[in-house]
């Protein structure tokens, strides 16, 4: 989409001030010409945040930009925040506070403003670090959406699932009104009846306030080529993606008193938008514009206009879906960054479970990312009724079924008929193989539901100790051998690795197996085992410092070698 | 400066050489000062490389065949 929309507006001017701000004029205004009060909006923002005179030099914004683009894995807008002179990255209280809220926002906490504090940085730099991350983001999710190509999908951790969200705030001490007779302070009183907290705690930088609100009102409010419903939607899906609950419970609100959904609708919404009331074009709508959100993208997941234009969207609504989602990504940024607490009553606290929600539909259902199966023709012949031919994909495969297995089910007695019995139900249902994943993907999960299936009836090897909410902390910390394969012969290795592997509880157990003894990608595995990439990874990791804490009594340098 | 916790957060994307430039400076900067990461890192590292290239679950490569005839038996069998 870019490229047309880039070569049909060639006659866009440019604005000096953004040209200033960035040292060449950016496409993604350029891209956004068939908006023009969103260009305003953005214009805006820019000249507040990062043009004004103010405490946080341009040189330490720019820092921030680049740690923002760098974190997003977002090409084009590092390329557009260029070099900077070393110097300006040895910033490393505030570009790491920075890091944790573009990539964490959700986890930034009360503590983390205060080891800021205690660095010398006060109340009044650390809003302007926020607001221009906030700004950060929104150019990383408009390029997102404008310049797909330009994404490197560099995947990132999220903290595991277990691990609870600090919410308590306001982290900034000075909180003010705007004044009566300002522009804000109307537009506010009018949209809201009261001024909301996420501005009240900007009191230091007024003319912040001024400029967030004109862009709320600039992109929000104007009826242009998507209905203010639908844009509400956005940003209540968006927030709910970046489990922002104080931007969902005022979407929430705003969507229920303009006669949108309802609150338990919202609900809904935010869990799985597939199976809620509204419109069908909607649901793909919220669908594609939540995978623009910060944390979405993380999942390796990519913005899809053509979906968008398939459902109907005309290509002004898909810009004006990106702008939207772009906003959400500023102000939830904003909220996370400063802690902002909520006007209205929660419904509910959202919490790292809301990333891994059980629809199917959030989850990678392919691994499309290797377009090339080198199975697919011998799949074909199968399908089309050469039974011979499945041969060969016994042959192929027969190795990493077996692994599979035994690493799972842990009796090698057992293994090869089971291995024959997973080759015979994919036989049976290859029928019904539509090719969304590549056949081997499919097949591993056959053999991973059907090991599951068989160990329901076993007793387990004493599990190792597992505690979910306080997560897994290493306690070995002797250092190991330099060369620990050489302590031990070959066959005692291995049967400790196998020990050790069957140990393990079987979620972490059958992720080790697929990760680093089949050596599947992060992306196989995921489709195989039905889990989002981030939990994939959250898993592998928990799984590995648990090998390892099982394998350290073998492998620690002794003392000889120490000397 | 980065903390045990901050980098065990991070640690998973280290491992996988999936961090970004920046952060990665970040860490290692972590870990010249910090041995105990060190020890976690060096050690965990070793554990894959085990683990990875231990044949503890693997198929005996004359058991193949096996399998195959057994498995296209069956199929013929049913037809």
């Amino acid at each position: 989409m870019s490229e047309n929309l880039v070569a049909a507006n060639e006659s866009f001017q440019h604005d000096p001030d953004s040209t200033g701000a960035h040292g060449f004029p950016p496409d993604i205004l350029r891209a956004q010409s068939a908006l023009p009060s969103a260009i305003d909006a953005e214009r805006r923002l820019v000249g507040a945040i990062l043009l004004c005179e103010s405490r946080l030099t341009r040189l330490r914004k720019l820092a921030i930009l680049r740690c923002v683009s760098e974190i997003g894995g977002n090409e084009h807008c590092r390329d557009l925040h260029g070099q900077l002179p070393d110097e300006s990255l040895d910033d490393y209280a505030l570009l790491g506070f920075v890091a944790k809220l573009a990539r964490h926002a959700p986890w930034v906490s009360a503590s983390d403003v205060a080891a800021l504090r205690s660095a010398g940085v006060d109340d009044e730099l650390i809003l302007e670090a926020v607001a221009t991350a906030a700004l950060g983001q929104m150019f990383c999710t408009l390029a997102n959406g404008f310049f797909p190509s330009d994404v490197s999908r560099a995947v990132s951790s999220l903290p595991d699932p277990g691990d609870l969200l600090e919410t308590a705030g306001p982290y900034l001490g000075s909180r003010a009104r705007p004044a009566e007779k300002s522009q804000s302070y109307a537009f506010l009183k009018e949209e809201y009846g009261f001024i909301p907290n996420l501005y009240i705690v900007q009191g230091l930088r007024p003319d912040l306030v001024e400029a967030e609100t004109y862009a709320v009102e600039r992109i929000m409010r104007r009826e242009t080529v998507l209905s203010r419903i639908q844009k509400e939607y956005i940003l209540l899906a968006v927030s709910a993606g970046n489990l922002n609950t104080y931007c969902v419970s005022m979407g929430a609100q705003i969507i229920s008193i303009l006669g949108g959904a309802s609150l338990e609708e919202c609900d809904q919404i935010c869990e799985d938008p597939h199976q809620s009331q509204i419109p069908s074009g909607d649901k793909v709508l919220l669908h594609e514009t939540r995978k623009l959100a910060a944390l979405s993208q993380q999942l390796g997941r990519c913005f899809a206009a053509e979906q968008l234009q398939a459902s109907g969207f005309t290509e002004s609504q898909i810009i004006e879906a990106v702008v939207v989602s772009s906003l959400a990504n500023f102000l939830n940024t904003l909220q996370a960054g400063l802690g902002a607490v909520p006007d209205f009553p929660v419904r509910r606290v959202l919490s790292t479970k809301d990333l891994y929600p059980a629809s199917g539909n959030s989850r990678p259902i392919s691994d499309a990312a290797v377009p090339e199966d080198p199975d697919a023709e011998v799949v074909r012949r199968v399908q089309a009724g050469d039974v011979e031919a499945f041969e060969e994909l016994v042959r192929r495969h027969s190795r990493r079924v077996f692994g599979t297995l035994a690493g799972l089910i842990g009796n090698m007695d057992d293994v090869p008929d089971v291995t024959q019995d997973v080759f015979l139900k994919a036989f049976e249902h290859i029928g019904s193989f539509q090719a969304r994943s590549k056949f081997s993907t499919w097949l591993t999960s056959i053999a991973v539901n059907t090991g599951r299936q068989l160990l329901r009836d076993r007793k387990p090897l004493e599990p190792l100790e597992e505690d979910e909410d306080e997560g897994f902390r290493p306690r070995q910390i002797q250092s190991w051998a330099k060369n620990p394969e050489q302590l031990l012969a070959a066959s005692q290795r291995d049967e400790l690795v196998r020990i050790a592997v069957l140990r393990l509880p079987e979620k972490y157990r059958v992720v080790v197996l697929l990760r680093d003894i089949q050596q599947l990608s992060t992306e196989e595995a995921a489709a195989a085992l039905d889990l989002s990439i981030p939990a994939l990874k959250a898993r592998l990791l928990r799984g590995r410092l648990m090998l390892r804490e099982s394998l350290a009594e073998h492998f620690v340098r002794s003392r000889n070698q120490e000397s | 400066m980065l903390t045990c916790a901050d980098f065990l957060a991070e640690f998973g994307d280290y491992l996988e050489d999936a961090v970004s430039s920046n952060l990665r400076a970040e860490l290692e900067a972590h870990l010249h000062e910090c041995k105990t990461c060190q020890v976690i890192v060096d050690s965990t590292r070793k554990t894959i490389r085990i683990v990875t290239d231990s044949g503890c679950f693997a198929l005996p490569a004359d058991k193949v065949d096996l399998i195959v005839r057994d498995v296209m038996s069956r199929i013929r069998k049913k037809r």
